[in-house]
């Protein structure tokens, strides 16, 4: 079993291999980034026959000192939280980078930049040291700022400053909160596994006070409601294929978060238990009724992002195993649709140089790949049965239908906007007569087939199947669910 | 160990109906010259299928039969969980094992028979899926597995009776035949979501545990449902007259389909559920009862039927009926033996019937003479003894009626207040579309964020709100408005710092310095 840190290693790898490459030498450059996400998603999917699905804690542990005297250590480590999303992560990575030929100019810069940016990402996904965590954290933020500063839209500078500024400042609370808890647990040290068993002892209010710095860090990424603002702006002007990332993932670094801290401050979580829910349900709405409200469809799609993270946050404020269940499945579920609708609105927009949904008509006649698997896409968006959604969907309303009874009936309202907004966008784009400008529009190649292929292929199987990831799940939700079982 | 591969049996077929569906949407086997190709797919499948449950039934001949087996859990969810479970007794394996053989000799008969039609792979593919879940109804471990077996039989069958599309009769008489079987599901949900309730659990050997522990009442009403579900499929009293209805499918092939296959559904499901059955004498009665009197309207009825596919439909529904007088005596065995036999010699004689039309020279028989005698009867009989007619009356305008009462209220209030649009984008008819052409009338497009109706209004004025909010506050405010305050703070810094680069306010700095020092 290769240790944990060749599957950090892997994309760096890949990234400083790039650097020796001649910068005209696009065709070389392109497959070498596809070759390292490659190995690294192979390499991910390593550790799935020796994962243990009955024990809750951490797994393939990798353990180096780091600075004695400050209690940092390398810790690297798998559980049933972190390794869906360090699958998810890979995937995604590896589609974006196929997505990526839409990239033309300064493709140097470009690839080494996302293979920078998913070692980054795997490595908060996989940190298992407060410390490590954070480094990664902002690790994930240089990459991301180049990317969207240099390759973005028209308004990108504006995107990519207001994304880091909102960043920054969130992660500047995540980081007092860590401090101070540091200072209260006795055991002086950064380790999760540790911090968390002190966290536990700590008296409420410090546990409150601790948990809303830390809500603050992680609710800027998620995002919940009155912390977004850097999010439509980044998504619909960065480039597609770092939007697939950005909403597939980067926004999963902030309910991943949000899941160890609850672990770590139980008596906290429960206290604010109605708050996160009231906000879930505000960012449910708010997200849902904006995305039918907005024509760009890359902005459509980012405030449906917010909608589906709401979800995510319901089911982690319902604190038992079917919420926490229907989490995870909605970060999972969510990471492939998102990832599918970005990568296939990015590559309609390549091919028509608009993302105005109302230029948009009949499209089914002339793309009719492109047709099938939006459609999907969309429908997986609604949550429909079949798709992944709806068992992460079920598991929340289950979840917080044990927590609030009648009152989680209202995520019922968020899933009938999306599917206001959605069938709107389907009927736009597909039905009604012809264009003179959609004529030839030239339909999915054989690579983008592959990719959106995949997408879909996974958002279905997981609907019919979700047993896997649930499994995968169980243990260490389980875990997690005793600390607040009433 | 082989019985642990029995799931690939179904499987086998949908892969074929997959592989042929896909090759016609990617057009590797359209027309004349995929023919071989899409009917050796389908070919393929059933051999494999039939080998398989031969090979399975000889070990169990050797070794006895494996019974009971679960296979492994479909999903999961807290205690409550569906296994995939297959019950390959000995009825189970040798009823596969005649169903196997008998799509793999039909599909072999069809391919020279459907040879040039129009919608030969569109036939095959409905082959295989139906076959496939025929063989899943006769396997399944569980009700919820049948049920899924039963649905995809059902579906097929109403794309195969309305196979010509463009015939009118044919999808009138599809959609008939489909809806009878609705009730039946019906009948079917109803007895699975019972046994799950009152019995705990939907597997076979489950419900023949726990059959004894209920009260008889409430056997009779699970048991209830599941004999609704079964008289509909196998088109017994009162449901009867769809599959004289179904034979508005293409081929004999295709009747064999529903009319030596299908039918018999109704008779396994009932075997299956004989030890629940025993619990509830009246439903017992009942299915006595009906299939007695089915046994007379389809003798009778018979009689009188002029066209070779007419009468084989009514003698079917004939011994069919028999078949639920056995079960409804509690001859479990005699039911199942007669229902094999019966599926055999059917379909030899639907496979033999096109041939038969041309062998025979003299006119069809007439009515015996003592029925010509009964006039009354004799009419009946003509008339099928106004079963289809009765349930029109009873049912079919009653619900019409209300259907167009409800539809009023729907478009003239519900409609109004929920906003739903009336209209859609896609042009309906040639004069809208050359209106549209003509730009006389503009496409109706509806705003984003326009919502119509009550809901809509609410919606839109929400929306609108919310949009207030985010792009002053949230965008302006946070976002841009962030930016906007730390370039004026730095341009203040700025200021400062120039101030203080000048001597005169050095000084003064200075001064101050040594003031506050000393």
């Amino acid at each position: 079993m290769p240790s944990l840190s060749y599957l950090l290693l892997a994309p760096f790898v890949g990234a400083f291999a790039i650097t020796f490459l001649p910068r005209e030498a696009k065709w070389a450059i392109r497959s070498t980034a596809l070759l390292a996400s490659l190995i690294t998603f192979a390499l991910s999917w390593a550790y799935i026959t020796d994962f243990d699905l009955t024990q809750p804690g951490l797994q393939f542990v990798h353990h180096t000192e780091w600075n004695t005297r400050l209690g940092t250590s390398f810790t690297l480590g798998l559980d049933g939280f972190s390794y869906p999303m360090v699958l998810l992560a890979t995937l995604l990575s590896f589609v974006a980078l196929l997505a990526s030929s839409v990239i033309k100019e300064r493709v140097k810069g470009y690839y080494i930049l996302v293979l920078l940016l998913e070692s980054g990402m795997l490595g908060v996904f996989m940190a298992q040291d407060w410390s490590l965590f954070y480094v990664f954290w902002e690790l994930t933020l240089i990459p991301l700022f180049f990317l969207i500063d240099r390759w973005g839209g028209k308004n990108r500078h504006g995107a990519a400053l207001n994304f880091v500024l909102y960043t920054m400042g969130g992660s500047v609370f995540m980081l007092i909160s860590l401090l101070v808890l540091f200072d209260a647990v006795p055991g002086h040290t950064f380790s999760m596994t540790a911090m968390a068993e002190s966290g536990r002892t700590l008296p409420q209010h410090t546990q409150i006070l601790i948990f809303l710095g830390l809500l603050v860090g992680f609710g800027v990424k998620m995002p919940i409601f009155p912390l977004h603002g850097w999010l439509p702006l980044a998504h619909v002007e960065a480039p597609s294929p770092i939007s697939i990332l950005l909403s597939g993932i980067l926004l999963k670094m902030g309910s991943y978060g949000l899941i160890r801290a609850a672990g770590m401050l139980p008596d906290a979580v429960l206290a604010l238990q109605d708050i996160l829910a009231a906000l879930a349900f505000v960012s449910i709405i708010y997200g849902g009724l904006l995305a039918w409200r907005h024509s760009d469809l890359k902005a459509m799609i980012a405030y449906s992002s917010v909608s589906h993270m709401g979800v995510v946050l319901l089911g982690i404020a319902a604190l038992n195993l079917a919420g926490l269940h229907g989490a995870l499945m909605q970060m999972v579920a969510h990471g492939l649709v998102a990832g599918s609708l970005f990568l296939l609105i990015g590559l309609l927009y390549e091919r028509t140089h608009t993302r105005d949904v109302m230029d948009y008509s009949s499209l089914v006649r002339v793309m009719p790949r492109f047709a099938f698997f939006t459609t999907l896409a969309f429908i997986a968006a609604v949550s429909l049965p079949g798709t992944a959604g709806f068992v992460a969907e079920l598991n929340v309303l289950i979840g917080g239908f044990a927590r609030w009874s009648w009152v989680a009936a209202l995520l019922t309202v968020g899933v009938l906007l999306s599917a206001a907004y959605a069938i709107r966008t389907i009927s736009q784009l597909f039905t009604g007569p012809v264009r003179p400008g959609m004529h030839d529009v030239e339909d999915l190649r054989p690579g983008e087939l592959i990719a959106a292929g995949t997408l879909t292929a996974g958002t279905l199987l997981l609907g019919f199947m979700p047993s896997p990831v649930l499994n995968l799940v169980n243990a260490s939700a389980t875990q997690l669910s005793n600390l607040f079982a009433l | 160990m082989l019985e642990h591969y029995a799931w690939l049996i179904p499987i086998f077929h949908w892969l074929a109906a997959g592989w042929i569906g896909v090759g016609y949407i990617l057009n590797t086997n359209r027309g004349e010259a995929g023919e071989r190709q899409t009917s050796l797919v389908a070919l393929g499948a059933a051999t494999g299928s039939f080998l398989l449950a031969l090979v399975l039934a000889l070990i169990a001949v050797w070794q006895g039969a494996p019974g009971h087996l679960i296979l492994g859990d479909w999903f999961a969810s807290g205690d409550y969980h569906l296994p995939i479970s297959f019950s390959l007794d000995t009825i189970g394996l040798s009823l596969l094992l005649i169903v196997t053989l008998l799509v793999l000799l039909t599909i072999k008969f069809s391919v020279n028979y459907m040879h040039r039609e129009r919608g030969f792979q569109r036939i095959f593919m409905l082959f295989c899926l139906f076959a496939g879940g025929m063989e899943l109804i006769v396997m399944a471990g569980n009700a919820l597995l049948v049920f899924v077996g039963w649905e995809i039989a059902g579906a097929t069958s109403y794309l195969l009776i309305g196979y010509a599309i463009d015939r009118t009769t044919a999808t009138k008489n599809a959609v008939r035949a489909f809806i009878t079987n609705r009730v039946g599901d019906a009948g079917f949900i109803l007895g699975i979501a019972l046994s799950i309730f009152w019995l705990g659990s939907v597997e076979w050997p489950q419900i023949h545990v726990q059959a004894g522990k209920i009260e008889t009442l409430a056997a009779g009403v699970v048991a209830g449902g599941f004999v609704i579900a079964a008289l509909a499929k196998s088109a017994q009293l009162p449901f009867s007259p769809w599959i004289a209805r179904a034979l508005e499918g293409p081929t004999p092939s295709s009747a064999i389909f529903y009319g030596a296959l299908m039918v018999h559904a109704g008779v396994i499901l009932l075997i299956r559920l004989a030890p629940l059955l025993e619990q509830a004498p009246v439903v017992m009665i009942s299915i006595a009862i009906l299939g007695i009197l089915t046994v007379l309207y389809g003798w009778l009825a018979g009689l009188t039927q002029s066209d070779v596919k007419s009468s084989l439909m009514f003698a079917t529904t004939t011994q069919v009926g028999w078949m639920f007088f056995w079960c409804g005596m509690g001859w479990f065995t005699l039911a199942a033996w007669h229902l094999g036999l019966h599926a055999i010699w059917r379909t030899f004689q639907f496979l033999a019937s096109p041939a038969l039309v041309n062998q025979i020279d003299q006119a069809t028989p007439p009515p015996p003479q003592w029925l010509l005698r009964w006039r009354l009867l004799y009419r009946a009989s003509q008339q099928r003894f106004w079963v289809e007619s009765l349930t029109d009356a009873l049912l079919l305008r009653p619900t019409v009626s209300l259907a167009r009462d409800v539809q009023y209220f729907d478009e003239q209030v519900v409609t109004r207040v929920v906003g739903l649009p009336a209209y859609t984008r896609s042009v309906s008819s040639l004069t809208q579309w050359e209106t549209i052409q003509k730009r006389t009338a503009k496409t109706q497009t509806g705003a984003i964020g326009q919502g119509t109706g009550v809901a809509g209004k609410i919606m839109t004025w929400l929306a609108n709100l919310l949009y207030w909010f985010e792009s002053h506050l949230v965008l302006q405010g946070g976002g841009e408005g962030l930016q906007n305050n730390l370039h004026r703070i730095g341009a203040l810094l700025e200021r400062v710092e120039q101030l203080l680069t000048e001597p005169r306010y050095m000084i003064v700095l200075v001064v101050v310095t040594f003031v506050v020092i000393l």
